[in-house]
């Protein structure tokens, strides 16, 4: 690794929890005996923010909190394929605001579930392998993007069913894409990593009448002109290794690899030149025994904590906007493959 | 001595003492630094806490608006599968925690949809690009992700192949900037300051320096580099030398593809200069129609309007041909009958000729266009005796017309004023069409010429005369004109000498297309007449005079023109090849080779020699033939020549290009030949008969290849419409990588199982991996319906894939990949000599394997 040069140094959060706050297990619910590769809250509607889905093998659960930690399960979905194994879920809705999950996982296949209806509402086929991530725009939550191992990551109407992006090419990922995220405000905005060991930040200003046309699209989904973005505005070498989650922090960057750590960084983009510039290091918060790739982090709806598991069934809580970071909590949990996200928790 | 003695004494006293404190202060600085960074860390987060705040609540807007509306119309309105119970605050134990097993009673089915076969995302080309440099794989650790093992495996290169990382600069941080300058602003430069300093902050000695005085003329020199600023700004340089000026078009315009920024080819290209100059446009020289208002013709009109008159009257008078050039809407046309037309008329009119001669041989010191005009003059006054005669009658009576125009010009030189009304009325009367308003025209010219007459034939008797006419003509008219010759910028002169070599010495196309808004057709003329007659003359027949002179031009040209900067040159970013081909040893990675090829074809370079090749010429020492993008001349030895086959006779063997693997090329074959039009205008019809048929490529006429999932392995290409033998499909893109490249990627392709890597020649390899066509998708057999043939197309190595056989309307497409035996996967292999009779097709077709 490269040294640091002397005023650039981050700021390390100490592994001392600050026990702040407290997190209690409140229930414990099996699926069968698949691994559950994803589990996520609904932010894009208030209505439903105690309403969570799961994904695990060929199959999609919905749940709901209720009082004194009863969880519901709500609707559950297989799908008829039992190859399929779902890697990754989220929430997204028509306009009119009827709740969506898409879904999808080593078939490639992006399943979008109208959960209001319990039916599916459309199927994209169209990524060349599987699916590692999927998000939700959460200022248009009819757009989602996926990234996917086809070194693609594509831009959806959910509502449509229209592919109106894909972010690849001379400048895209050369290797599986792990994990991508839209930025909070700047709708134009998302951020994509790797196999590649690269961060890449991508904006869709030029390509956004398409984004636009993709709504009042009433031909064939086939026919839609879709765009390819070939360049990314930015291209961050802050790891050594797969970087397998990222996140936006306001206009930051969380990003991990396999190095027991999550990184916070700041791109500081040439105005000039695109695609240039440097990464700076501000924060750095430490996972121990993180040291296997594909393990993500998630946030809570508000950005304060950041909660990431690690090889030995640990979880890590910290606090990401305090300078230095404080680790609020790290909770022992036995069972493996559950991931327990405190998001509930706001 | 003693003095100085005591003061290095003393001097090496201080810097150890300095080195102590030294130490202490750079420590001092460091925390300060640091201090300050985790400040300005707190800062930042602090600030994106706020504006994520204000995210947040937008966001929360965003999502409650919508609850609000739709409250009650949507949401999970069942009832709930089924409740699990949890544990209460407070009650559950930590360490125990009772699971449930969720049971679902039903769930609702997701109904299958078809896969589609995996495949990397990829980007059409439509021609082959050249690998960005970013793109390389070479000297980087790949970490290869393995399916089975659930491994992650590093893709280690073998020793030799780890390249050093290159000792990269060091970027200085600010923090570090400040403590190097505070440091040696305070303790100097002392050699024991800059070794402390080194070792502080890790690296040479030499950087720090370097870094110092970089520093020191930032902080210094602000003032400096403002004013430098402002002098860039000053729009175009005129101050530049040409080659200066053009050193951005020089490196980023491809020659070869006629385009800027070529992928193929790439910027920085060696410049080639042929060694034989194009013709320039000899024809435009006797343009009649002043190009504006300070042309160099206004001073000609006289002879100018003469000839046009010939050349009307001459039609109506000696009906030469029955058309009347009156109907000239065309000027150039109207011009090339003119020069047509007088030529006959002077061999006719032979007592005249003795002036013309005398004429010729006497005024050498005027300019070769002028000279021209003066011929030509001289063919109009012999047949203006004839056509004397003739208009007498009508002459006399719209002379009263004339002289009222040219009164009405008021101005005390009636002759050369009358001379630019008739030029006036020549241009009007040029795009007239009846007959009348000719003989009209005509006749009044013939009137002015009476006026003009004189000096006309003062001019061709005295010959000192024309000239001096001449000179009076463009002083009296345009004196800032000549003062301004003075001040010709070095640009300036290059662009005329360009100029010269393009158009001939024609002023008025150099001024309206190298120099507009620079210098007018007037002051082009009188520099051209000034830098003419400054050079050495040679008294020659007058038709080989204007050749002449060019060549003296050029040649006076090259002397002046400086040899190209090297430095200039090397601006850009050069994409040069630094592998040189290695003929041992590409182990097991598999290439497609092209059918017919057990040797790999030479990469053509063009030479820059000058006319003949010699044995230094970097072509004939490659082993390729010149080619017309070579500087050597068209006669030189090593030039492939084209075919000279007859009508589409160039589809077998029996054509030179066709057997070369090459295709024809319009510009070096005779009777190949592309057409755009549909033969109304009397050129070659655009497709049938006649046409080359070895130019497909070139052409693109290709057919249309579809998508689709293949019948034996993942994707396969297929055709839309059937095909005879030997018809060309289409063409395998990709991008160019070198073997050593493609060696690189070849192992990570192998172990994905599914590789787009095609040899194309001694240095390049073609990867269609993630840029290419759909040709790329078409599977390998080992009884093929098409073949891969490389093709070299205008110096360019192409892969065309043709058809074996005929094939019907969308039949899937296959082609022998031919890997070496001992590189081929086991799906490529040949059959066993037992298997190979009774294999059908469906099954010698072996299947494209694919990892997933």
């Amino acid at each position: 690794m490269a040294r640091t040069a002397i005023g650039c140094e981050p700021l390390v959060g100490s592994l001392t929890p600050s026990k702040k706050r407290e997190y209690r297990v409140t229930n414990k619910l099996q699926e069968g005996k698949r691994p559950l590769y994803a589990v996520v809250f609904n932010f894009i509607d208030s209505r439903y923010f105690n309403v969570f889905a799961t994904v695990g093998g060929n199959r999609v659960t919905v749940y709901q909190c209720l009082e004194g930690g009863v969880i519901a399960a709500l609707q559950s979905y297989v799908d008829e394929d039992k190859e399929e194994s779902f890697y990754t879920v989220s929430w997204a809705c028509n306009v009119d605001g009827i709740p969506f999950l898409v879904a999808g996982g080593i078939n490639g296949i992006i399943r979008v579930i109208d959960v209001s209806n319990e039916k599916l509402h459309k199927s994209f086929v169209g990524h060349g392998d599987s699916i590692n991530e999927i998000r939700t725009q959460p200022l248009k939550p009819s757009l989602v993007v996926s990234a996917s191992k086809d070194e693609s990551v594509r831009l959806w109407n959910v509502q449509t069913g229209i592919c109106i992006l894909i972010f690849a090419g001379a400048g895209g990922h050369r290797n599986e894409v792990l994990s991508v995220d839209f930025h909070p405000s700047d709708i134009y905005r998302i951020a994509s990593c790797g196999m590649d060991n690269t961060v890449k930040i991508w904006s869709m200003k030029e390509f956004w009448t398409y984004v636009e046309k993709s709504f009042t699209w009433t031909d064939l989904p086939s026919k839609f002109p879709t765009k390819y973005v070939q360049f990314p505005v930015f291209i961050a070498s802050v790891h050594s290794n797969y970087v397998d989650c990222n996140r936006w922090l306001g206009d930051f960057i969380l990003s991990k690899s396999v190095d027991n750590e999550i990184v916070l960084w700041e791109p500081k983009m040439k105005e000039q030149s695109p695609g240039e510039g440097t990464a700076d290091i501000l924060q750095k918060y430490p996972v121990p025994e993180c040291d296997i790739w594909f393990i993500k982090f998630s946030c809570d709806f508000h950005y304060n904590a950041a909660a990431i598991g690690n090889r030995e069934g640990k979880i890590f809580v910290w606090e990401l906007q305090s300078s230095p970071p404080v680790l609020i909590a790290r909770l022992i949990c036995f069972s493996l493959h559950v991931k327990y996200n405190p998001q509930s928790v706001y | 001595m003693v003095s100085r003695a005591s003061d290095s004494s003393s001097k090496s006293r201080q810097s150890n003492d300095g080195l102590g404190n030294l130490t202490y202060k750079l420590n001092q600085l460091k925390k300060q630094v640091q201090a300050e960074r985790v400040v300005s860390v707190k800062d930042k987060i602090e600030k994106n806490r706020k504006k994520i705040e204000n995210d947040i609540s937008q966001l929360l807007s965003t999502t409650s608006r919508k609850s609000v509306i739709f409250a009650m119309d949507n949401g999970f309105g069942n009832m709930p599968l089924c409740k699990y119970s949890g544990f209460p605050q407070g009650l559950g134990d930590r360490d125990y925690v009772n699971s449930h097993e969720v049971v679902l009673s039903t769930s609702s089915k997701l109904s299958h949809v078809q896969k589609i076969p995996p495949y990397t995302t990829w980007i059409f080309l439509d021609k082959n690009q050249r690998m960005a440099e970013d793109q390389s794989v070479v000297g980087r650790r790949r970490i290869y992700y393995d399916q089975h093992g659930s491994e992650a495996l590093v893709c280690s290169d073998s020793e030799e192949d780890i390249i050093e990382p290159e000792e990269e600069k060091h970027e200085f941080s600010d923090g570090e900037d400040r403590i190097l300058w505070t440091v040696f602003e305070e303790h100097g430069l002392g050699e024991e300051v800059i070794n402390a300093v080194s070792q502080f902050i890790g690296i040479a000695t030499s950087e720090v320096q370097d870094r110092y005085s970089t520093l020191k003329e930032k902080y210094d020199g602000k003032n400096l580099k403002e004013f430098e600023d402002a002098g860039h700004e000053r729009g175009i340089a005129l101050e530049k030398s040409l080659s200066a000026a053009l050193d951005s078009f020089d490196n980023l315009f491809c020659r070869r593809c006629l385009l800027f920024d070529c992928r193929l080819h790439g910027c920085s290209q060696t410049l080639i200069n042929p060694s034989e100059k194009q013709p320039y446009w000899s024809e435009y020289e006797d343009d009649r129609k002043p190009c504006s208002n300070h042309c160099y013709l206004q001073a000609f009109s006289l002879s100018l309007s003469l000839s046009a008159i010939i050349t009307n009257t001459e039609g109506t008078l000696l009906h030469c041909n029955a058309e009347v050039p009156g109907a000239h809407s065309d000027i150039m046309a109207g011009e090339r009958c003119n020069s047509k037309r007088v030529l006959p008329v002077t061999s006719e009119a032979v007592d005249s000729s003795e002036v013309a001669i005398g004429n010729e041989n006497t005024d050498t010191s005027m300019q070769s266009l002028g000279k021209r005009k003066a011929l030509e003059l001289n063919d109009s006054v012999k047949v203006f005796d004839e056509i004397e005669e003739s208009l007498n009658k009508k002459q006399k009576k719209l002379l009263p017309l004339d002289v009222l125009t040219a009164s009405s010009d008021g101005i005390p030189r009636p002759d050369t004023k009358s001379g630019h009304h008739v030029g006036a009325i020549n241009d009007n009367e040029l795009q007239m069409t009846s007959k009348n308003t000719i003989k009209k025209s005509v006749s009044a010219k013939v009137v002015s010429h009476n006026n003009i007459e004189h000096n006309i034939m003062d001019g061709a008797k005295d010959v000192n005369k024309e000239p001096e006419m001449k000179q009076s003509f463009s002083k009296g008219e345009l004196p800032e004109g000549v003062l301004c010759s003075s001040e010709w910028k070095p640009i300036e002169k290059e662009l005329y000498l360009k100029g010269v070599e393009i158009f001939g010495r024609n002023s008025c196309l150099i001024a309206r297309n190298l120099l507009s808004g620079l210098k007018t057709c007037m002051e082009v003329s009188t520099y051209m007449r000034d830098s003419s007659s400054s050079m050495p003359h040679k008294s020659v027949a007058p038709s080989s005079f204007l050749e002449e002179t060019v060549k003296v031009d050029t040649d006076y040209a090259e002397q002046e023109m400086p040899a190209r900067p090297r430095l200039l040159r090397r601006r850009g970013r050069a994409r040069k090849l630094k592998y040189s081909w290695k003929s041992a040893g590409h182990p097991s990675i598999w290439k497609r080779i092209a059918d017919g090829k057990n040797q790999s074809c030479k990469q053509y370079t063009p030479c820059g020699c000058q006319s003949m090749c010699g044995k230094q010429c970097p072509c004939l020492h490659n082993g390729t033939c010149c080619e017309k993008y070579c500087g050597c001349s068209k006669s030189c030895k090593n030039r492939f020549r084209g075919c000279h086959c007859a009508k589409s006779q160039c589809r077998s063997r029996q054509c030179p290009c066709f057997a070369a693997g090459r295709e024809c090329d319009p510009d070096v074959c005779r009777n190949c030949w592309v057409s755009c039009g549909d033969g109304s205008l009397g050129e070659p019809p655009k497709r049938g008969d006649g046409q080359c048929g070895n130019m497909r490529l070139l052409l693109r006429q290709q057919q249309r290849i579809l998508l689709a999932k293949s019948d034996v392995a993942g994707w396969g290409a297929f055709l839309k419409n059937s095909v005879s033998k030997n018809d060309y499909l289409g063409e395998y893109t990709g991008e160019l990588i070198s073997h050593r490249e493609a060696d690189k990627r070849g192992k990570i392709y192998d172990r994905a199982n599914s590789s787009f890597l095609f040899d194309l020649n001694d240095q390049y390899v073609l990867d269609a991996y993630r840029k290419g066509d759909k040709l790329k998708f078409a599977n390998h057999s080992s009884n093929p319906n098409c073949f891969a043939k490389v093709m070299l197309v205008a110096g360019d190595h192409r892969v065309g894939i043709f058809a074996k056989e005929h094939i019907e309307a969308s039949e899937e497409l296959f082609y022998d990949y031919r890997y070496g035996p001992d590189q081929a996967p086991a799906w490529a292999r040949k059959p066993e000599g037992s298997k190979r009779e009774d294999s059908s097709v469906s099954q010698g077709r072996a299947k494209k394997h694919q990892s997933h």
